[in-house]
């Protein structure tokens, strides 16, 4: 074989490699659930209406058994992701619709409303502290973002009420649930990841496992942009 | 029908093919093709019975994981590659009652696809199995250090960049661990010795084929969803962790399993192979590197071993090793995995001293100042790596009264390991040194050791190390120590014994290009992350703040540099070994070491007849040196003998005494 060929060979193993590489990094490293956008069409100086979902078992998906959350996007829809971009400088009221029973904690600190104020609610009722440690109506799961100091509990849906539980989402309303509710500002353009901090992996030594570790599930990214 | 010698053949040769058809088609034996085959064949049995057993139990329906059938199929698959491989033809002919047949010289570049007892040829395919675990995980180092350009704009999401982190790291350290016991110690200590070949040629074919079954599994983590817990897998992490997890237990498993048969093969090998005359003080500074790299490979693996079988049985069996709520404790697998983990860092700074040590003297032409010393040292290093390993859990919650002690020992350990840097100071002190490729790399792992050490003195004193604690001053320590010390010296050895392994000598211009970018950019790319650390930068976490982005920003593109000083290389390898390679003229750097007195190429059996070692290699810049060996077995000793000269005055400089292939006796006369 001439130089030229060997040459032509390493080459084309070089160009194979490269490619190989760049689907890897695309379809592993990069794969990520869809972004649902609610800047298009957004007005200056208007409130960002966001809500969202958590459910105790998804019903569908490579992890039909794992707990999640759902954001309506704003054509009205369901959509399974965790990563949503929202304008700077903002106000975003977020509804929550818990549809998830509790996790009892050994920690009380992660019951506690912070970052957002006095504009809390539970099923309208303004709150500031969820008794944490309870197992028939405690925490199922909290919203956080560590950058914008916001901690907020989900109240469960209490033990009692079990039997109306939802089991696959999207959740129906008919569902026992709780409705919970907040506002913040979204503050200048930046990248904050959230996350629940109840360990609610079902299927995991400690619940930290699983959807806990997983974008899509139980924590996600909010994309900040002008 | 009687089956022919070739049929009875150990070492991956084939039933009914004759040694003529297979001399016709290399690829009608056991090859990696009938590895692959055996491999695929493995994991899916594994899998199914795994399924089998385990589909219903209550924590696989919860969990959608099931562990057995990962497990079982990952460990059938390594028994089916080995098979596929031949590694247990010899032993099953030996269980039928079949005589198998001794291997024959093979040549073409087929033989390196295969299971072979030529230690020469086990030695080049682990060079490129060390170079494809370390280019791979490498590539895992740029994926993270782009997520770390900025604070706030996310290149990949955190789970992912655990992912990524532990992958590295794990690959990285189950490379390093054979990053020169596996391609030199293999290939030279025979030589170095004058031996015929390891004492168990196929126990060092075997851990050859199970470094890269150990690879091949590792990376299948992410097919599981990968493993996030860095590769140190403490539990309860471990325990929780997603099926990724146990291509890590199983993976280390595998690969420690292949160093377990290295280390001991490499002792027994030096303590019952030496040729007449290579007495414990003739002994080259690299086998005495690998002789106690050896013990620590036998001594501390095991316990690795055992810990991740229990980490499996944890995560299959419903056992509770190291888990509290059960009973267990997860401080088990803190100090299983330490007190390999320990010893393993020394398991990786010693070859590389080794290595510089046969450069240096070379390149400076003096003897090894204090060989004794040197010696003596690394044995100190390998007794006392096994009474530090707790300085790692000084956080942990460990009996405080133990941390003293602790720390006492690990800065005590500083003593031998400065005995053997001390030695490399003294043998360059007033030598005629030659600033060749291999002698830079040996010099500039020197220099980032000396930081690499210092930091890690810091490290050893529990105030320092309860601030700095799991931060990035950590990582940057032991990145200057383990690449900057280890990988340095690999890849000056490289430069080094290319001409001795392959004929051809390495593109002196791109290899300039690549050390000055790889010394360069390795130092900008970890300095700026000891001071990261310092100020407060935690590991392992994608995050971090604001303040440090600038620092983060300057590290990550200088690792980007140094990933392309790797790119010149591979290019200047693989232009220099098969694209244009030129031959190298023999003993290149007139080393007065036995390996290089041998003919090109090396014969298959090394030496027609042992040789009788004379004095040790390192008599360079002396008037009238020894000969380093008699290549005729004592033969041309006798010879001046009974002309009436008294051997040893005659000695000094008889180009007879010297193999009849080589031309050069004593190059250290001629420099």
């Amino acid at each position: 074989m001439s130089k030229g060929a060997r040459l032509a060979v390493v080459l084309v193993f070089v160009a194979v490699g490269m490619g190989m590489i760049v689907f890897g990094v695309m379809t592993y490293v990069r794969e990520n659930p869809p972004t649902v956008d609610f800047t298009t069409g957004h007005r200056p100086g208007a409130p960002v209406h966001l809500t969202i979902q958590t459910v105790g078992t998804i019903g569908f998906g490579p992890h039909p058994s794992w707990v999640s959350y759902l954001v309506k996007a704003p054509d009205g829809k369901w959509v399974h992701t965790t990563l949503w971009k929202v304008p700077a400088h903002t106000t975003i009221d977020v509804t929550v619709l818990e549809y998830d029973g509790a996790t009892p904690l050994r920690n009380q600190f992660y019951g506690e409303v912070q970052g957002v104020g006095n504009t809390y609610t539970v099923n309208g009722r303004h709150m500031s502290l969820i008794k944490a440690t309870s197992t028939a109506a405690g925490v199922a799961h909290t919203f956080s973002v560590p950058h914008l100091g916001i901690n907020i509990p989900l109240y469960a849906v209490p033990s009692s009420e079990s039997a109306h539980e939802c089991s696959s989402a999207p959740c129906h309303p008919a569902s026992a649930h709780q409705t919970i509710t907040f506002s913040f500002n979204s503050g200048g353009v930046h990248e904050d990841r959230w996350q629940c901090f109840i360990p609610c992996g079902a299927g995991w030594l400690d619940g930290n496992g699983g959807p806990m570790q997983t974008i899509g599930y139980m924590g996600g990214f909010l994309e900040v942009t002008a | 029908m009687a089956m022919t010698e070739e049929a009875r053949a150990g070492t991956g040769q084939h039933g009914r093919i004759t040694a003529r058809e297979r001399q016709r088609n290399p690829w009608l034996g056991q090859s990696v093709i009938t590895g692959f085959a055996g491999a695929a064949i493995g994991y899916l049995l594994g899998h199914l019975f795994g399924n089998i057993i385990a589909s219903n139990y209550a924590v696989v329906k919860a969990s959608g994981v099931n562990n057995v059938s990962i497990c079982l199929g990952l460990a059938l698959g390594t028994l089916g590659w080995l098979a596929g491989l031949g590694a247990f033809n010899y032993a099953v002919a030996k269980i039928l009652g079949y005589e198998p047949a001794k291997e024959e010289e093979t040549t073409g570049w087929q033989r390196y696809f295969k299971m072979t007892l030529d230690h020469k040829v086990v030695g080049l395919q682990y060079l490129i199995a060390v170079l494809g675990f370390f280019f791979t995980a490498g590539l895992f180092a740029e994926a993270f250090r782009t997520e770390l350009l900025s604070p706030y704009s996310h290149f990949i999401g955190p789970d992912v960049y655990l992912q990524l982190v532990s992958e590295h790291g794990t690959m990285m350290m189950m490379m390093a661990t054979s990053l020169v016991v596996g391609p030199f110690g293999n290939y030279l200590v025979p030589l170095m010795i004058g031996a015929r070949g390891m004492a168990f040629p196929r126990l060092e074919a075997t851990s050859l084929w199970l470094f890269v079954a150990g690879y091949m599994v590792i990376l299948t983590a992410p097919v599981y969803g990968g493993f996030n817990t860095g590769w140190t897998a403490y539990a309860p992490l471990q325990t929780e962790a997603r099926g990724g997890m146990d291509s890590y237990l199983i993976g280390f498993g595998v690969v420690g399993l292949g160093m377990i048969l290295n280390g001991f093969n490499q002792i027994v090998t030096i303590t019952n192979l030496r040729a007449p005359g290579m007495r414990w003080t003739r002994l080259p500074i690299f086998v005495w590197a690998m002789l106690t790299t050896g013990f620590l490979l036998t001594l501390a693996t095991p316990v690795l071993f055992v810990g991740a079988y229990l980490g499996v049985l944890d995560r299959t069996a419903q056992t509770s090793f190291y888990v509290n709520a059960h009973g267990g404790s997860s401080y088990l697998w803190e100090n299983l995995f330490w007190f390999f983990g320990h010893p393993e860092v020394y398991i990786m700074a010693l070859p590389g001293f080794g290595l510089v040590g046969e450069m240096l003297t070379v390149f400076s032409r003096k003897p090894l100042f204090a060989y004794k010393v040197a010696a003596a040292g690394m044995i100190g290093v390998a007794l006392l790596s096994f009474f530090v390993w707790q300085h790692h859990l000084f956080q942990s919650g460990i009996n405080p009264d133990m941390r003293p002690l602790f720390m006492l020992d690990t800065e005590l350990i500083s003593i031998p390991t400065g005995f053997i840097y001390l030695v490399g100071m003294g043998t360059l002190w007033r030598g005629r040194i030659r600033f060749t490729l291999p002698m830079m790399f040996s010099l500039a792992m020197y220099f980032n050791f000396l930081i690499g050490g210092i930091t890690g003195v810091y490290l050893s004193d529990v105030p320092v190390n309860v601030t700095v604690h799991g931060s990035f001053f950590v990582l940057a320590h032991f990145h200057y120590t383990i690449m900057g010390g280890l990988v340095f010296a690999f890849f000056g050895a490289v430069y080094y014994y290319m001409p001795r392994v392959t004929g051809h000598m390495l593109n002196e211009t791109l290899g300039k290009i690549h050390f000055w970018m790889m010394f360069v950019f390795f130092n900008l790319t970890f300095f700026p992350l000891l001071i990261v650390g310092f100020l407060g930068m935690p590991r392992r976490v994608f995050e971090y703040a604001p303040r440090l982005q600038g620092l983060n920003a300057f590290a990550t593109v200088a690792d980007y540099l140094l990933g392309l000083s790797f790119v010149v290389f591979v290019a200047n390898f693989i232009w220099s070994m098969w694209i244009d390679p030129k031959p190298a003229p023999h003993n290149p750097w007139q080393s007065r070491g036995i390996e290089w007195q041998l003919p090109d190429p090396v014969p298959f059996h090394n030496f027609d007849r042992l040789p009788l070692i004379l004095s040790d290699p390192y008599h360079y810049g002396e008037e009238d040196p020894l000969p380093v060996a008699d290549f005729r077995g004592g033969g041309a000793l006798a010879a001046l003998a009974e002309a009436g000269v008294a051997p040893f005055d005659a000695y000094a400089g008889r180009p007879e005494i010297a193999h009849p292939a080589s031309h050069i006796s004593d190059p250290g006369r001629e420099v």
